[in-house]
């Protein structure tokens, strides 16, 4: 079974940890977050050719909330308004920049 | 004093001690560790007390109260006991401080993949099941364009009023119930795209006054579209339920169907068979009509359980195209016998999830300070 998040918190201004259920502690950068949004107006439904461009996402990017999606995802509505990404589960788990995933 | 020299022994820690004696078979432990004895009294040879279950659909309630009894009885100088079955349904997993359906302890979705298979009829006798063990229930029918709960439910003139910018559900039999069908002139079809059913659906679910429930069920479309999305993104689902014929043909859609509900999280209580044979009325001789085992198959498939199966039988299209369900018109037939065992089995598994998982699963929400 996927770990599920069970825990946020606001790592100083720029990043965001998740405690998971199996006791992993994920880091996040958010702006990095922001540039892996994987809906429909950020990657192509059909060619999955990436349409967001980096340049286009503010240095200074930060979410205004993040909530649970049912059981399988989280929503981020981000500082530009952006906010129809969900990241699910296992994608949030293969993004996460802690050094131990890093190093895989 | 009387009393006293003839009971010496009865305290109430003899009595405790006792009822640990007593296993509730699907939490696998005693009726005392799980805080279900309440009100325990002794006055002088007669104990009472109240056991307190997780669901009043308890599939054990009657043997747990005879062994109760007995336990007690054979503590010397207990000439009576009496025991009151009661129920508290535990919020199921995704209850804590979630925003939809707050007064709702567990959410259940009832599924098929495939159209045509029942699932209406299912829903409906389960809920009445429920209702009937005295389980505080509510159905929603989210099939928008194909609502079938009003004619079913014998409520198709049923209009919905509002109170505060919240609509009532209609009520049958101690069912709380809501349905497209009660909100357009019946006949009119629901032309309409996906993002006005997703509109719709939400409202359903967060612009009713559906009051304190312990189950809701939610009659899904067929499909893995919209709808389904919809629920499963903004419905707080304790589990799904999957319904299906024994043919392949249904069993393909019904393995998407759990597909689905297993990309999204959602844990599968089940699989009920339906239309799993046709009982001859004259000799009894069971057919096949839509081939064997089928429901069996895929739930070993997806290791899940195979709640039940319900065999075709005539009266059950009629009391649904009358708007008496099987189990409330005809109480004593198979079918309805068969619904209430699944019932209870659906509660039980419900309120074992939530004693143990509780924990494992909460929706998160924060804002981020700048």
């Amino acid at each position: 079974m996927t770990p599920t998040p069970f825990e946020l918190k606001q790592l100083g201004p720029n990043h965001l940890g998740i405690v998971w259920s199996d006791g992993h502690q994920s880091l996040f950068n958010v702006r990095n977050l922001r540039l892996k949004c994987r809906c429909a107006n950020c990657v192509d439904e059909w060619t999955r050719e990436q349409i967001l461009k980096e340049e286009s996402v503010p240095s200074d990017i930060r979410p205004r909330k993040i909530e649970s999606v049912g059981r399988y995802a989280l929503k981020v509505l981000w500082s530009d308004g952006h906010d129809s990404g969900f990241y699910t589960f296992e994608h949030l788990r293969n993004l996460c920049e802690c050094p131990l995933c890093k190093s895989r | 004093m009387i009393f006293k020299s003839k009971s010496p022994n009865i305290n109430q820690e003899t009595v405790l001690e006792k009822l640990r004696l007593v296993q509730d078979p699907d939490l696998r432990k005693d009726i005392v560790s799980l805080g279900f004895v309440k009100q325990l009294k002794i006055e002088g040879a007669k104990v009472s007390f109240q056991v307190e279950l997780t669901t009043p659909a308890c599939p054990v309630k009657e043997q747990l109260k005879a062994q109760c009894e007995e336990v007690v009885k054979s503590i010397k100088g207990v000439e009576t006991v009496e025991v009151t079955m009661t129920a508290n349904v535990r919020p199921g997993t995704t209850q804590s401080n979630r925003i939809a359906l707050p007064s709702v302890k567990n959410v259940i979705a009832i599924a098929s993949g495939k159209g045509g298979v029942g699932k209406s009829t299912v829903t409906i006798n389960l809920s009445m099941a429920l209702a009937a063990e005295g389980a505080r229930v509510g159905l929603l029918d989210a099939d928008i364009y194909g609502p079938s709960v009003p004619l079913m439910m014998g409520t198709v003139d049923a209009k919905p009023e509002s109170k505060d910018k919240r609509v009532i559900p209609i009520e049958r039999s101690g069912v709380k119930m809501m349905s497209m069908g009660y909100l357009i002139p019946p006949g009119e079809p629901v032309v309409w795209r996906g993002p006005m059913v997703h509109g719709a659906l939400t409202q359903f679910l967060n612009q009713v006054e559906w009051g304190d429930l312990d189950y809701l069920l939610i009659d899904m479309p067929p499909g893995t579209g919209d709808a389904q999305l919809t629920i499963s993104q903004s419905a707080p689902l304790s589990g799904a339920i999957i319904v299906t014929t024994p043919q392949e043909v249904s069993l393909i859609d019904a393995r998407k169907g759990l597909k689905m509900f297993q990309n999204v999280k959602v844990p599968i209580l089940g699989v009920i068979e339906n239309m799993s044979g046709f009982v001859c009325g004259h000799c009894q001789e069971v057919t096949p009509i839509f081939r064997q085992g089928g429901g069996q198959k895929i739930a070993q498939e997806a290791g899940v359980e195979l709640l039940g199966t319900i065999p075709l039988d005539p009266k059950l299209a009629e009391t649904s195209d009358l708007g008496h369900p099987m189990v409330l018109s005809n109480p004593d037939s198979e079918v309805s016998n068969r619904y209430r065992q699944m019932a209870r089995q659906i509660a039980a598994r419900l309120s074992v999830m939530s004693l143990q998982n509780g924990g494992s699963f909460k929706p998160l929400s924060m804002e981020w300070q700048s």
